[in-house]
């Protein structure tokens, strides 16, 4: 089957340590992808907030070239862009005139008949488990992962149709495979403030601190997601969120990429584990001595 | 507060929502539930389900004027919840696009509208986000022109703020797209 590839932009900014840790598992599980040709913003949370119909226009180009292209599948590893993508797709489905309006402005048709996945998705549904398994050269047994997943992989339900919307567990099942053991603890699917990180940074810090101080009162060596919007919030404003409630945290924040990229062997350079903003030393000190 | 309204008016209000909601405001039995798991309840002036009952009773200019339109962060907690099917997140979404479409300014929350269309505008122009130009944008926009200052010389070292953003080769279909649905 040919494999799409939706990066969406902030991979290929602010969250470049995603696309670089999961072009390097995917090569190590010689899985092959292929980038969308001349791929478009989705749009993200501002489009949908103020313009329903740019919010679907915008990803549907995306889908019809990948259409267009032979694609049956494509992977958006950005939660907010499979989020996108699937709502997009949901609406080309239930309003015949917003499509015929869309697919006109386009001048590509769009069959809706493209499977969509979230990266979780890709990982348990397309690579499967075993596979997985099968690649774990480096148990990471012994390190403690709390999987945040928010709200967009999961929400809404009806339009997502993956996993638990309340108790998701499809992240902490592939931390299982790492050797990693999975925190339990209550805000894996609390809100990080997503969008308003620069409009309303105290709301934002406020969300995101409830979750990495409940994640480390839990025991949490590190924090696992599979979102750029999640990762930024929750690792850029870190020290800042120290500063706020005068408690230190020290929370690396890493993509589940990169969780099973370690698992794998690769080096931590190799999946960029350096581009964060709070750094994982502690952590990968930690993951060597346990392997010894 | 204004409470005594147009009934002509209040249906017209009531006709345009539910036919971009693609759903019906009297589903609402008033329980409460997604304003209680709400994650910004706390900044809010209005719950959502306050949000919801207004909306039916019309009025029309405390709703597209409330802080709490542009405080929804779309989490979409409140539609999972509702025991009714309600479409509480949409019903944010199709608010703020009729204060957007009426050029109402939020006087409380202008810089969550802002971002919004800071963030189309550069969509617009590169058919991608250029962060950079975005943030650099956005902040001489508001004004807020040293808040999160502190952040950008760490991200510049480790090499998440790109110097040049990525403009598509298409980009006339982007402006066709903006054209017909802007």
């Amino acid at each position: 089957m040919k494999l799409a590839y939706y990066p969406g932009c902030s991979l290929k900014g602010t969250s470049f340590e995603y696309e670089v840790s999961l072009l390097k598992i995917l090569e190590a599980m010689d899985i092959e992808v292929k980038e969308i040709p001349d791929w478009n913003c989705c749009g993200a949370s501002a489009a949908h907030s103020i313009n329903h119909n740019l919010s679907i226009a915008l990803p549907a180009r995306n889908l019809a070239i990948a259409e267009k292209d032979g694609f049956e599948s494509v992977l958006a590893p950005c939660a907010a862009c499979s989020n996108r993508l699937k709502n997009a797709d949901y609406e080309l489905k239930r309003d015949d005139i917003l499509k015929k309006k869309i697919t006109n402005s386009l001048e590509m048709p769009y069959d809706s008949q493209m499977s969509i996945n979230n990266m979780l998705e890709f990982l348990i549904g397309v690579v499967g488990k075993d596979k997985i398994k099968s690649m774990v050269k480096k148990p990471l047994t012994g390190l403690k992962a709390a999987s945040y997943y928010g709200c967009l992989l999961v929400r809404p339900p009806k339009v997502m149709q993956f996993d638990d919307p309340e108790n998701p567990v499809t992240m902490d099942e592939l931390v299982s495979l790492t050797g990693a053991e999975p925190v339990d603890y209550s805000y894996k699917t609390e809100c990080c403030g997503a969008i308003n990180s620069l409009s309303k940074p105290d709301v934002v810090m406020a969300l995101t601190g409830k979750v990495l101080y409940d994640a480390k009162n839990h025991g949490a060596d590190v924090v696992v997601v599979a979102c750029p919007l999640c990762h930024s919030n929750l690792d850029v404003r870190q020290k800042e969120i120290e500063r706020k409630y005068e408690e230190k945290i020290g929370l690396p924040v890493l993509f589940i990429t990169e969780l099973l990229g370690l698992s794998f062997g690769i080096t931590p350079k190799d999946l960029a584990i350096d581009g964060h903003m709070v750094a994982a030393d502690r952590v990968l000190k930690k993951i060597e001595e346990l392997s010894k | 507060m204004k409470t005594v309204l147009n009934e002509q008016s209040r249906r017209n209000f009531v006709a345009q929502v539910e036919s971009m909601l693609h759903d019906k405001l009297s589903k609402c039995y008033q329980c409460g539930k997604c304003s209680a798991g709400c994650p910004v309840n706390f900044e809010m002036d209005y719950t959502p389900n306050q949000i919801i009952k207004m909306t039916e009773l019309g009025m029309e200019d405390t709703v597209l004027n409330s802080k709490t339109i542009w405080l929804c962060v779309s989490c979409n907690t409140c539609s999972t919840r509702c025991p009714k099917g309600f479409e509480v997140t949409g019903i944010m979404d199709v608010l703020r696009e009729i204060a957007e479409r009426k050029g109402i300014t939020s006087k409380t929350e202008k810089e969550v509208q802002m971002f919004h269309e800071v963030f189309l505008e550069n969509v617009k122009s590169h058919g991608r986000i250029f962060e950079l130009e975005l943030v650099g944008k956005y902040k001489l926009k508001t004004k807020h022109l040293f808040r999160d200052m502190f952040l950008a010389p760490k991200m510049l070292e480790k090499g998440k703020l790109k110097m040049h953003g990525e403009t598509i080769s298409n980009l006339n279909q982007i402006a066709k797209i903006f054209k017909d649905f802007e």
